[in-house]
Parts: C-alpha cells; sequence; structure tokens
C-alpha cells in the first residue's frame, strides 16, 4: 500500500504533537500524546511484523524439534511432536503467525520448565539454547520510544 | 460529574446552601484509579470556606485490581506521621453518588511529581537532597508501627518467613490469569524465585507497593507528600526498596550505595545484596504482572485508556530484558 503505513502513521504522530499544546486540560495532552507514541510504536512494528514473527516460529519450532531427543514426559512429547510434524499452513496474515506463534511459545515455556535446572549434558544444552533464543526474543520485539 | 460532586459534598459539609465546584480536572498519570482535581466552596454559618481536593474515582478495570478501603486506611495511619501524605476525607464504597466508588482527600497544593523535571536545571543542586529524603521517608514507613493503627483490621499479615512467598504466589497468579500470549521469561523468573527463596523479613512491614520516583510530590524544599498507595501491603521491606531501586524507573538520584546508606539509617534495617538481588528480580515479576494485568483489560475492552496499550508495548518487552539482566541471561 501506498504511500506506506508507517510514513502515515508517523505523520499522523506528527499531526497529534502538533494539535497538543492546543488542548486545554492535562488529561487531553497526554491522551494526545500517548495516541502520537503509540501511532509511531505501531509504525516500527507494522514493517517487521511478520519478519519478527516468521523468524523466531522458524527458530522456535526449531528447538521443539531438538527438545524430543530430549524430554520424556509422554503427554509434552506428544503436545512436541503434533506441533513439529504439522504440514505448515501457508498463511502470513499477521494474526495467523501470531496464533502460531502464541502456541509455539506456550510449548517452549513448558518444554523450558522441564529442562531448567534439570541435569545432564542434553538438558542442559537444551535449557541454554532456549535462553539464548529468549534473549534473541527481546531483541526482535525491542522498540524505540519515540518523543 | 460536577453536579453529582456537588450534591455530594453538599452532604457531607455544613454549607448553609450547597457546595460550588470549580476547576475540576481529570490529571494525566497512572492508569489505576481516575483521579480528578477540584476546588470546592460553600459558606457555613455565614462565613466562606474553600477546600482544595483530591477525588479518586475506581474505573471499569485497570492496571491494579486493588481495593479503595484498603489504600483509604493505608493514607489514613499515616497522616499526621514523619511520612508526608494527604489528609483524607470521605470513602465510599457505593456507586450511586458519582457512577462508581471513590474517595476525596485534600490536596497537597505544594511539590510536583514529574519525573522530568527532576533532571532539569532548577533541580540540578536539590536532587540530592530529594534522593536521600526519598529514602528517610522509605525507611520511615518501613519503621512505622502498623500493628495498632488502621491499617491492621484491613489487611492480612504474612509472618517474615511468608511474606516472600506469598507476593510469589500473588504475582504468579496474576501472571497466568491475565497473559494474553505465553510468557516464557518470567516464568523462567518465577522458577528463579521459588528455587533460591530470599532469607526471611526482618521484619514485617507496611509496604508501599510502588515507591519511586513519579509517586512523590517534590520540591526543591524536600518531600511534600507519598501518593498512590493502592498496592499497599504488609511485607518484607525489600520489596519496597528493591522497587524504588529498579533499573525500569531509577533516576540516579544519588548513587546506590548512598541509597543503601541512607536508607538502613533510616529503617534500622540491613540491606543484604543476596536478599536485595532476590527482590529486584522480583520487581521485574511485578512489574509484568502489572503490564499483563492492564493489557489485557485494554485487549478485552474492559477499559479505553490508551496508557495500558502503551505499557503493553513498551514496558513487557523491556521488563522482559531487565529479568534476563537480574537472572545473568541478558546480552
Amino acid at each position: 500500500m501506498k504511500p506506506e503505513p508507517q510514513k502515515v502513521l508517523g505523520t499522523m504522530a506528527g499531526a497529534l504533537a502538533m494539535l497538543s499544546p492546543e488542548i486545554a486540560s492535562a488529561f487531553g495532552q497526554q491522551t494526545s500524546g500517548l495516541s502520537a507514541a503509540l501511532a509511531m510504536v505501531l509504525a516500527q512494528e507494522w514493517d517487521r511484523a511478520a519478519s519478527r514473527l516468521v523468524e523466531e516460529n522458524v527458530r522456535v519450532t526449531g528447538l521443539l524439534e531438538r527438545s524430543r531427543l530430549v524430554i520424556r514426559d509422554e503427554l509434552l512429547h506428544a503436545r512436541i511432536d503434533g506441533v513439529v510434524e504439522r504440514i505448515p499452513a501457508i498463511d502470513l496474515r499477521v494474526s495467523a503467525l501470531q496464533a502460531e506463534n502464541d502456541e509455539l511459545r506456550r510449548l517452549l515455556t513448558d518444554v523450558h520448565a522441564t529442562v531448567d535446572g534439570a541435569e545432564g549434558a542434553e538438558s542442559e544444552l537444551l535449557n541454554r539454547l532456549i535462553w539464548d533464543e529468549l534473549r534473541e526474543s527481546t531483541r526482535r520485539r525491542h522498540l524505540v520510544a519515540v518523543r | 460529574m460536577k453536579s453529582e460532586l456537588s450534591a455530594y459534598l453538599a452532604k457531607q459539609l455544613p454549607s448553609d446552601d450547597g457546595v460550588a465546584i470549580s476547576n475540576l480536572a481529570r490529571i494525566p498519570g497512572g492508569a489505576s484509579r481516575e483521579t480528578w482535581l477540584f476546588d470546592a466552596s460553600w459558606t457555613e454559618s455565614g462565613a466562606p470556606q474553600t477546600a482544595a481536593l483530591v477525588l479518586r474515582k475506581d474505573p471499569p478495570a485497570s492496571l491494579v485490581e486493588s481495593d479503595r478501603a484498603v489504600e483509604y486506611a493505608f493514607y489514613s495511619a499515616f497522616h499526621g506521621t514523619e511520612v508526608p501524605v494527604p489528609a483524607m476525607r470521605w470513602l465510599e464504597s457505593d456507586s450511586r453518588d458519582l457512577g462508581a466508588p471513590f474517595f476525596i482527600m485534600d490536596r497537597i497544593t505544594v511539590g510536583e511529581t514529574n519525573v522530568r523535571n527532576l533532571s532539569e536545571p532548577p533541580y540540578a543542586t536539590s536532587r540530592p537532597m530529594i534522593g536521600r529524603r526519598m529514602f528517610e521517608v522509605l525507611g520511615a514507613i518501613h519503621r512505622f508501627d502498623w500493628s495498632s493503627s488502621e491499617i491492621a483490621p484491613v489487611v492480612a499479615a504474612p509472618t517474615c518467613e511468608s511474606a516472600w512467598g506469598e507476593q510469589v504466589g500473588y504475582w504468579e497468579e496474576m501472571v497466568a490469569r491475565n497473559e494474553i500470549s505465553p510468557q516464557p521469561i518470567v516464568r523462567a523468573a518465577i522458577r528463579w524465585l521459588r528455587r533460591n527463596p530470599p532469607p526471611p523479613a526482618q521484619r514485617v512491614s507496611v509496604i508501599h507497593g510502588d515507591y519511586r520516583v513519579g509517586n512523590f510530590l517534590y520540591s526543591a524544599e524536600g518531600i511534600h507528600g507519598v501518593l498512590d498507595w493502592e498496592m499497599a501491603h504488609l511485607g518484607d521491606p525489600l520489596e519496597d526498596f528493591a522497587w524504588a531501586c529498579h533499573e525500569l524507573w531509577d533516576r540516579s538520584l544519588i548513587s546506590k550505595e548512598q541509597s543503601i546508606e541512607v536508607y538502613e539509617q533510616a529503617s534500622g534495617l540491613k540491606v543484604e545484596a543476596d536478599a536485595l538481588h532476590w527482590w529486584d528480580v522480583f520487581t521485574g515479576v511485578k512489574a509484568q504482572g502489572i503490564w499483563l494485568t492492564g493489557a489485557k483489560s485494554f485487549d478485552d475492552g474492559r477499559s479505553p485508556e490508551l496508557m495500558l496499550a502503551y505499557a503493553a508495548y513498551m514496558l513487557t518487552n523491556a521488563t522482559d530484558e531487565a529479568l534476563l539482566r537480574s537472572l545473568g541471561r541478558g546480552a
């Protein structure tokens, strides 16, 4: 779509910032300022959301595949099998990618709870790899506060 | 709301012929209770009277689910002590008068809460003094004998041994109830907290619950009022100290070492490094619980407060980053 949405959102944020001094109440000015800040946040996320989610879904699926060698709990193993053996749907809408991301990270959270603090070289390695991914996940989600 | 407020005050004040409300304005800030400033004027036995007041009204949903009667009790207990707080006037649990439960208190008319202004030139020389006062007041809060105050009947007290576990349990429940998407980092932090319990509390104290720059009125002369007691409870004082120093909102008015020195002297307690580290990790978990509660309120449509959405976008990831650092897993 042209003009690009992030440009439109950025312009909206500028317009709100310009209007702010004309708003009489402090609460109104805060609402206007927050609206502008949120528009800038959405502008950042608009461009990268699909890329971020695709990258993360691939990485977390890889970790879950690896975890099949470590996880002994039958129920958890079955949940992991159900996810990694599923033929991926080709739906690149952000909402679909987010739903997949939620399912994968829910499972990753449960896998992490099992290996976090567990003894054994394989569990310790998987634990370290999961922590690496969690650190990377915050880098992917990092937003710059624009004032 | 002006007419409803006027009608309510006319019932409460010994006015000859009603109460006039002026300068009614909602103030910006947190996304828990709505806060409104206003002036009231009336005639009492022929003599004109005025009062500068603050209304705290419950919203439909908020960042923090808390009991206004408890908040009212904490304010009342500290009034007249060395911890400066506004004087309480009326507490109403009924929604009939203003459409929601509320309380009204006197307004402290000196000082400001603005966080950014503290970094500006007018405060360059007084910043260290304000920083010291911040931790002196915190020490006074933790030294306060709550057992014979308005607080005791309305708040359950933990023991020195149970304080940490009760707080972890509460915030673990809040995360579970409110997470819109999975939270692997805060879940890992909760596991760490449970596996590595802190030493027992040195005493069970009043915990403000959100004591930090931005929640007290300050001027170049010092601190004039501690506000926002909606998360107050009883517990381990180090919870408050760690919260006040956390990287998410620390403004480094004085160094960490100076903060500890001032606080230890004011409170009579010791700040042990391991215990402080534990409560620093806990601060991240609690903060995440707060942002997630607000995000769910916004997402469910229970609250239109944009602050909740902003906190969800900006602060949940920043808190995850802080948690990783505090667990030694940061970049």
